[in-house]
């Protein structure tokens, strides 16, 4: 077990941390050197004022109400996903250092009790937005369009969040995050180690493969569609330019 | 395909690259929430119009030869050389393509397949594939931009008939259409057919406005074929007349893409400032009528009237409520179509599609929803801008047995104005 989190634990965090920002930063670097079309590609209704475009393109961003309109019950999905993935990030803020105020109002076992409730929640969610997206790809009447990237994304992400899971669920009420902030703060310091308590439990393994997935799927971010994490803000200004 | 081809379709896609067109080929998830967004696709159920299958296309060029990734794993993202199988899907997904951008308006990135297509186009002409009849009919108009002299006595004696006819609607036999008047307030750029001039040069005639006739129609087969070059000669022909006349005003007639094209294409092709202002022909008539300028009575045009937005002009070109006001001043009985305004389905007669006769089948089967709102509305009378709209609701309106009058709003207009010669309707 040791040597399986050296690699994805361990080196495989540190090579993803350079693959993924050298790889944005070249996606982005690419788009800026691009010269921007002499035509204005926006369309109508559009806000007269530079004020009002940026938050008309926040809002369709983060939003996306016309999608909305259109597909209800995509955009539910879609948007329960990335609210939950959002708050699974937020959550992962306690590898760095704990919450400010709440544990002070919740005590320590309300802490990890709320913990426990918003992080199988965000959990839950992120599951099922991602098996619906594999149902909606798989028998959805436009599966032609899919191509491998598609599904080799959505695999990633159902490691990712099957065994984020499975270490909210079955050893969430044994190892609280202040162990696996060791680890983590470790990577920062540069001298990596894994918590002893770790590798005393079989959670060791589900922390291996989680990171793992996590590795593969955020190495492989940059050069994917998921580049719309970014570009989004992009195409949306264009709408109203 | 000989190398030679793949090469120039790469170069194309080279030429056509900016950071818009780049980002929409990186950023699609293929989520497919245009499926519901295009007439074409839903009215057909044919994967190949599905908006986000037509930039797919093109994408798996792009992949092969402008994507890092794409060369190394080609397999991921279905990456490869063009062949004769994919040009031939491109061009049934081009071609058909009207441009009404109302699968940009639901897509959460807000990509913009209509700039897609255009490369999609350029690939084709490129490859020699281009549509045929809109090239022919685009080399015509620049054909005649280059001798205009050719056929100045022919439209000039067609100007003159006009001009009859527009004495005995006015009642005025002093009512005239002014050719190359210099320093006139407008430039009227009609469209090829009396229809269009006879029922404008009767309101710029009645609301006494210093005008002139473009020698030249705004119709831009160069823009429906895919060559922006041939596009912007097209457009360039009246463009530089309104310059020579010093004209202040330039006017343009319903069609919806002439529009577009003048307004919001021209100076950015051209990288010139025009001097002087680019207007639709109903924001001018709106406010002759709200200036007072002519007149008009309510009660002239019978039963429901209705209202369809062309795309190129609404959701594409910004004109939501001008054409609106100047149909309610004419009737208490007008009724939206539902969904409208930038929401508003396109009829599926855009892009030039109503000149490939090979396309008939496909341009039907789009309108079903057109077909069904205008249902919906209960209306029997169809307001209607753009001449590609009127041939493709008048074809549905015949099929469907709709049994509504599919009219130019400007017809509308002069049949509500209290004229001696105003009795009927007029071809």
């Amino acid at each position: 077990m040791e040597t399986y989190l050296a690699i994805t634990a361990i080196w495989g965090v540190y090579l993803t941390a350079v693959v993924f920002f050298v790889g944005m930063g070249v996606r982005v670097y690419q788009w800026a050197t691009t010269p921007r079309s002499p035509v204005p590609l926006g369309m109508f209704p559009k806000p007269e004022t530079k004020g009002a475009r940026v938050a008309k393109m926040l809002k369709d961003t983060f939003l996306a109400p016309h999608s909305a309109r259109i597909e209800p019950a995509m955009w539910i999905f879609a948007m329960a996903f990335h609210v939950a993935a959002l708050g699974a990030f937020v959550g992962h803020g306690r590898l760095l250092a704990e919450f400010p105020v709440l544990p002070e109002l919740l005590g320590e076992e309300g802490m990890n009790a709320f913990a426990a409730w918003s992080g199988s929640i965000a959990g839950s969610l992120m599951l099922v937005g991602v098996i619906y997206w594999i149902a909606r790809r798989t028998f959805g009447p436009y599966k032609n369009l899919s191509v491998p990237e598609d599904y080799l994304l959505l695999a990633l992400l159902l490691g990712v969040v099957v065994m984020g899971d499975h270490m909210r669920f079955i050893y969430g009420g044994t190892i609280h995050a202040d162990t696996y902030r060791e680890w983590f703060l470790s990577l920062l310091r540069l001298r990596p180690q894994i918590p002893e308590k770790i590798l005393a439990s079989n959670v060791g393994w589900s922390l291996g493969t989680h990171m793992l997935f996590t590795d593969l799927f955020l190495m492989y971010f940059p050069f994917s569609k998921l580049v719309h994490a970014i570009g989004a803000f992009s195409t949306n200004l264009t709408r109203s330019e | 395909m000989d190398a030679h081809t793949i090469e120039t379709i790469a170069g194309v896609i080279d030429k056509k690259m900016t950071r818009q067109l780049k980002q929409y080929l990186d950023v699609c998830a293929r989520c497919a929430i245009c499926k519901d967004a295009c007439h074409q696709y839903v009215g057909t159920g044919d994967f190949k119009y599905l908006p986000a299958r037509r930039a797919e296309l093109i994408r798996h060029v792009y992949k092969k030869y402008f994507d890092s990734a794409g060369r190394f794993v080609p397999a991921l993202y279905e990456a490869r050389d063009p062949d004769d199988n994919l040009l031939d899907e491109l061009y049934e997904s081009c071609y058909a393509c009207t441009g009404c951008r109302r699968c940009m308006y639901y897509c959460p990135f807000s990509i913009d397949t209509q700039w897609i297509v255009a490369v999609g186009k350029a690939i084709l002409i490129a490859a020699g594939r281009g549509q045929e009849m809109l090239g022919q009919l685009a080399d015509a108009a620049i054909f005649k931009g280059e001798n205009v002299e050719m056929f100045r006595d022919v439209l000039v004696s067609g100007f003159k008939d006009i001009e009859a006819e527009v004495r005995e609607i006015t009642g005025d036999p002093e009512a005239t259409i002014p050719v190359d008047k210099h320093g006139a307030d407008i430039l009227y750029v009609a469209l090829a057919g009396a229809h269009s001039i006879r029922p404008a040069a009767v309101i710029f005639h009645e609301a006494k406005v210093d005008w002139t006739i473009s020698l030249f129609e705004a119709a831009n087969y160069g823009y429906f074929f895919g060559d922006a070059e041939k596009a912007k000669l097209i457009a360039k022909r009246f463009m530089e007349e309104a310059k020579r006349l010093g004209v202040k005003e330039v006017v343009v007639p319903e069609c919806g893409h002439a529009y577009r094209v003048a307004d919001i294409f021209y100076e950015a092709w051209t990288q010139e400032e025009l001097p002087f202002k680019v207007s639709h022909i109903l924001e001018v008539v709106d406010r002759f009528i709200k200036e007072g300028r002519i007149t008009v009575e309510k009660g002239r045009i019978q039963g429901r009237v209705t209202y369809h937005d062309p795309c190129q002009i609404a959701r594409n070109g910004g004109i939501f409520e001008q054409p609106r006001d100047v149909v309610k001043a004419l009737t208490d009985d007008f009724v939206d179509l539902v969904p409208n305004r930038a929401e508003q389905w396109c009829c599926g007669g855009g892009g030039g599609i109503v000149a490939i006769e090979e396309m008939r089948d496909v341009r039907l089967k789009s309108g079903s929803k057109k077909v069904e709102q205008l249902r919906a509305s209960g209306a029997s009378v169809l307001a209607c801008p753009c001449e590609n709209c009127r041939l493709q609701i008048e074809d549905l309106n015949q099929l469907h047995g709709l049994g509504l009058q599919v009219r130019q709003v400007i017809d509308l207009v002069v049949e509500a104005m209290p004229l001696p010669g105003n009795t009927a309707p007029r071809a």
